[in-house]
């Protein structure tokens, strides 16, 4: 789920911009200059992937994955996801360009977080990697969910019913994130370990 | 002060109105997604030697206008509306939105397309606003006389109301802003603005990719389709979805390998060519300040007390 | 007077512009890729590089370009050492052509991305427009200059990527597998295209008889060795060092009509094509029509019937509706008229379950290829049609052992060859035992050992069978009757051995292939009795160590070539194109 335009009052949009702003830098500091092309290109692979859909009963979700990106792309991941979003902006209006900013922030932190979570416990083994991925992948979901809330929530009193549904709506979600990053995770590990170090 | 304005009706145009918003919506979706797709198929200019700018006849003030002051103007515009509170400037907007797409030639099917992509949120708050925004003084509220808890509240509909006004008026702005010079022109606008020049070139490249990988993802749902499979809700399909992600990084991560090689083969050294510096002239920002102009007068108006 | 040592001694050129030293590279993973490397290569020199897969020739490229540093030993461009700025400016005059366009087609549009090297160059904005406006003269596509890369076939990207390296004016062309993918007379045009170029070029290519159209010389590696060095006239001739580095093509040799092999050899046992086939047929497609969403005429009004037990080639350029095809009769894609399967017509429920009955094997296995195991990937199916745990056990023994692949199954499919992984897709099709094998291109990136090993294999195979192939030779090898393809309709359906007798029909229809059969008219010619000019470096044996040195000697000898694996009496030795007289692929010259 993308907030569009017009939803959050300007305060937080402006905000969002300011801060995801600051974390865009940070994490383009982390990334080599001459490494960003790459990141560019892997960008794309990420960006094809939330636009895959899985069937949950009667309709469909699309992934969002921020765990997954976090887990393979480390610090990276708050540009390589800003990046993807400013596309998704501008090519099908998933997300409007004033919310980008608050976008990048709902995307972009749980990616960090569950990134460093992924890294720091992922430890040796293909089976212990595979659930620690599930877990990163579920609390990304957990994570976007609920900065989505809060900043649907800054719009005051009005905004709270729309904030609860939007955060109720991840709840089947996250079951399918967890699986989905975990096993994506544990193919990896079986088959490219070299994509996990980070 | 005034009270809370109680309008009962009777349960069962509960169901109506429930089913008569969503069905309105869908009905509108269904359209705009028909015409959107026979638009579509209008086909490609066959000859490419020429830029694509001047082969769509775009030759409109919005195309002449300097990328960067439409930059610059459309986003302070856009975050000028964004900041409206009433929904008679919001249908204004709108207004002002149609012209500009008027002026500017925009293809009415990519138009579409943009507001099919959010017509679900936008349509979220429609439908759960009225019933979830708290009753204050002055509220109307249509109470149903059997379920008493369950209150459709006018206010909640015209706050949604405005919300989508202003998301609409902003979207509709986006086919002027992007489509009225090729994507490398409005990127290289944005670093002339200031941010880093690597910026436009990694979006260009992701652009660029994605289409790489779009098909190649196509090829391989295609050879887990010829072996049987299908998407269901399952362990199965989740487990082959994960394979199939698991192989799309591998593969992107490959390609992305090799491109990087490609591109030092043939000199990259971390830097980009930069394209010609655009001059900027006068009717430039004259187009600019009367633009931005309009947007602080629906400010005022907006701000105005009624 | 001279002896003639079994290893001639490395002759040093007097002036190369590209010189390697005792090079020895390892990637990161300890595979050794490169030992030992020694090579001259002069201005000016068309070189073919060849060996089975994984000898090493890409990894050898690399060090030529710089992208890779070398292990040990020493890169020269231009008498220097390839390294720190002369590197940075030696990769603005070497070009590299990589084997996937869309590897280097990374710019917005296709002018743009031509105009990117030039501008490495440090020319102008406006100069390197007029560069790249120019290269893409040259290779036909300058009325595509402005269109985004994904809007071009395969073969308009492929000249699209060489534009963007002859725009730089390079001295050197590196070439990876260029005619990889191409249809015959996108292959014709590349050809051609390459031919005028006047630098050096240096070309890796499994395709010997484009290469034996291009190249002179040739280099020959072997576990990451320089395992022969000569012309490519004398690498022909032998086909006994041909087998021993993967590299025999002979087989494909027979195509010439006038081949005087026994039948078995030549093509499978065909019936007399009947005029009315009594038994209903297995696919029937009447006025079958494709109509792709923006509007583009697919398949227009396409008649076809497959019989049961038939062995079927479909041949036609790219863009000729072949892809479509087989997309509608494998259920991905469904079209108007009539298909009927086995007697019943296909409906939107039949179209679930056509995966059944219908198996393809994908042009690039990757397509196919997504387990983290060969078990996983041939239950895949399996599990899909519903088998028994046991069952799934037996036929996967079963189909690797069909395809050599015995005792694989625990390997990671991404982790194999080339080879095993077209093998392994097979496998999974046929594990499935469909009632109709498609196979589409399968010999794309294979080297020739791989190639004999899966045509042995499909030779045996028992199934209706539809190949979809530019390869007029596995066309020959699997079929016994030929569609052609043009725009969407099958032009003509004729009996194999009459569409390849018929040479005139496949120039027609985009499907040149008379210089492979020029090539391949020539090599035969080579491949017999002969006489031939050949240039030796020897030692002069006997003399003191310090006037031991090596020269560059011609001489002229006849002798024949006994074929196979007999010993041969003279074996070639290094090559030196500069000092040879042209070799000019005039048959007359032989006996």
């Amino acid at each position: 789920m993308h907030i569009s335009d017009g939803v959050l009052p300007l305060s937080v949009t402006i905000g969002g911009y300011a801060a995801s702003a600051a974390l865009t830098a940070w994490s383009a500091r982390r990334t080599r200059t001459e490494e960003m092309p790459k990141l560019a290109v892997m960008t794309a692979a990420f960006f094809v992937a939330s636009l895959i859909s899985l069937p949950l009963g009667p309709t469909s979700v699309h992934l969002l994955i921020p765990g997954l990106t976090g887990a393979l792309l480390g610090p990276s991941a708050f540009l390589s996801i800003g990046l993807g979003l400013l596309l998704q902006s501008l090519l099908f209006q998933f997300g409007g360009l004033t919310a980008l900013g608050a976008n990048a922030l709902m995307m972009g932190l749980p990616a960090m977080a569950c990134g460093w979570f992924f890294q720091r416990f992922k430890g040796t083994t293909r089976r212990r990697q595979t659930i620690v991925g599930s877990l990163a992948g579920a609390a990304g979901t957990v994570l976007s969910a609920i900065v989505l809330a809060v900043l649907l929530a800054t719009g005051g009193e009005d905004f709270f019913g729309v904030a609860k549904l939007a955060l109720a709506a991840h709840v089947p979600v996250i079951v399918i994130e967890g699986a989905v990053s975990g096993l994506t995770i544990g193919f990896l590990a079986k088959v490219k370990p070299a994509l996990l170090q980070r | 002060m005034i009270d809370i304005v109680h309008i009962t009706v009777p349960w069962w145009q509960v169901a109506l109105l429930l089913m008569l918003g969503p069905a309105v919506l869908a009905g509108a979706v269904a359209g705009l997604r028909r015409l959107a797709r026979a638009r579509v198929t209008a086909g490609e200019a066959p000859d490419w030697s020429v830029p694509p700018l001047a082969a769509e006849g775009g030759d409109t003030l919005l195309h002449r206008w300097d990328v960067r002051c439409k930059i610059v103007t459309i986003l302070a515009y856009s975050f000028m509306l964004a900041a409206l509170s009433r929904p008679q400037p919001a249908v204004a907007a709108i207004g002002i939105s149609l012209l500009v797409l008027v002026a500017a030639r925009a293809s009415a099917a990519r138009v579409l397309i943009r507001l099919l992509a959010i017509a679900g949120f936008i349509g979220m708050f429609l439908v759960v606003m009225p019933f979830t925004v708290p009753e204050r003084n002055g509220d109307t509220l249509i109470v149903f006389n059997q379920i008493p808890w369950l209150g459709f509240n006018l206010r909640g509909l015209g706050l949604a109301g405005t919300i989508a006004a202003k998301a609409v008026a902003i979207t509709l702005l986006m086919e002027p802003l992007l489509a009225t010079a090729p994507l490398p022109v409005t990127l290289h606008g944005l670093s002339r603005l200031g941010a880093p020049e690597m910026v436009g070139q990694m979006v260009l490249l992701s652009h660029r990719y994605l289409h790489v990988f779009r098909h190649e993802a196509r090829r391989m749902a295609d050879g887990m389709q010829v072996r049987g499979f299908r998407k269901r809700t399952d362990l199965v399909t989740l487990r082959a979805v994960a394979n199939f992600l698991g192989m799309l990084f591998v593969r992107s991560f490959e390609r992305t390998e090799r491109v990087f090689d490609a591109m030092r083969a043939r000199g990259y050294k971390g830097r980009f060519p930069e394209p010609a510096e655009p001059r900027l002239k006068p009717g430039d920002l004259l187009f600019a300040g009367l633009w931005l102009l309009a947007g602080l007068t629906l400010l005022v108006w907006d701000r105005m007390p009624s | 007077m001279h002896e003639l040592t079994p290893i001639a001694p490395p002759v040093e050129h007097p002036d190369p512009l590209l010189g390697v030293r005792d090079l020895h590279y390892r990637y990161p993973d300890g595979t050794q890729a490169l030992s030992g490397i020694r090579l001259d290569i002069a201005a000016g020199e068309r070189i073919a590089l060849v060996g089975r897969n994984g000898s090493g020739k890409t990894t050898l490229i690399k060090q030529l370009c710089g992208l890779l540093a070398p292990g040990s030993g020493q890169v020269y461009y231009q008498g220097r050492l390839l390294q720190g700025e002369h590197l940075e400016a030696g990769r603005l005059t070497i070009g590299y052509l990589f084997q996937d366009p869309d590897d280097q087609l990374f710019g917005h549009t296709v002018l743009a991305d031509v105009a990117f090297g030039p501008r490495q160059q440090g020319l102008s904005a406006e100069q390197a427009d007029a560069a790249a406006r120019e290269a893409l003269k040259r290779v036909h596509l300058a009325d595509k200059a402005y269109k985004e890369p994904h809007h071009l076939s395969f073969g308009q990207k492929k000249r699209a990527a060489l534009a963007g390296l002859l725009a730089m004016q390079p001295q050197v062309l590196l070439l990876d597998e260029p005619t990889a993918n191409l249809d015959p007379r996108q292959e014709q045009v590349f050809l051609d295209l390459l031919k005028t170029f006047n630098g050096t070029l240096i070309c890796v290519s499994h395709d010997l008889l484009f290469l034996y159209e291009l190249c002179r010389r040739a280099v020959v590696l072997d576990q990451g060795r320089v395992a022969h060095d000569y012309s490519l006239d004398e690498l022909v001739t032998q086909r006994g060092e041909l087998r021993a580095h993967g590299l025999d093509f002979s087989f494909r040799l027979v195509l010439t009509p006038e081949a005087d092999e026994a039948p078995a050899e030549r093509g499978p046992a065909c019936a007399p094509m009947a005029a009315e086939p009594t038994a209903a047929p297995l696919v029937t497609l009447e006025h079958y029509v494709f109509r792709y969403p923006d509007g583009t005429l697919a398949l227009d009004r396409l008649d076809l019937g497959i019989w049961s037990g038939e062995r079927i080639a479909l041949v036609g350029e790219n863009g000729a509706g072949k892809s479509t095809l087989l997309a509608c009769l494998l259920g991905l894609q469904q079209g108007s008229g009539t298909y009927c399967f086995d007697g019943r017509p296909v409906t939107r429920r039949l179209q679930r379950t056509l995966w059944r009955q219908v198996g393809l094997v994908f042009q690039d296995c990757a397509d196919q290829l997504f387990c983290a195991s060969v078990e996983e990937e041939i239950a895949f199916g399996l599990r899909q049609l519903g088998l028994a745990r046991a069952e799934i056990r037996r036929r996967g023994e079963e189909v690797l052992a069909m395809v050599g692949l015995e005792g694989f199954q625990q390997r990671v499919p991404l982790h194999l060859s080339g080879g095993e992984r077209k093998r392994l897709a097979l496998a999974c099709v046929l594990a499935m035992r469909p009632r109709l094998l498609i196979l589409d291109e399968p010999t794309a990136g294979l080297d020739p050992r791989s190639e004999a090993l899966l045509l042995e294999i499909l030779r045996g195979l028992e199934a209706t069978l539809l190949l979809v192939s530019h390869d007029m030779f596995f066309v020959q090898a699997l079929t016994c009757r030929t569609l052609v393809m043009h725009q969407g309709h099958i032009l003509r359906d004729t009996a194999t051995a009459d569409f390849l007798q018929d040479r005139n029909l496949g120039n027609l229809n985009g499907l040149a292939f008379s210089y492979r059969q020029r090539g391949s008219d020539a090599i035969r010619a080579l491949q017999h009795a002969h006489e031939q000019r050949h240039v030796h470096g020897h030692r002069h044996a006997g003399e003191e160590a310090a006037l031991e040195h090596a020269h560059v000697h011609t001489h002229r000898i006849v002798h024949s070539h006994p074929g196979d694996d007999q010993a041969h009496e003279h074996p070639p030795r290094r090559f030196y194109g500069d000092d040879l007289p042209d070799h000019a692929h005039d048959p007359d010259r032989h006996n």
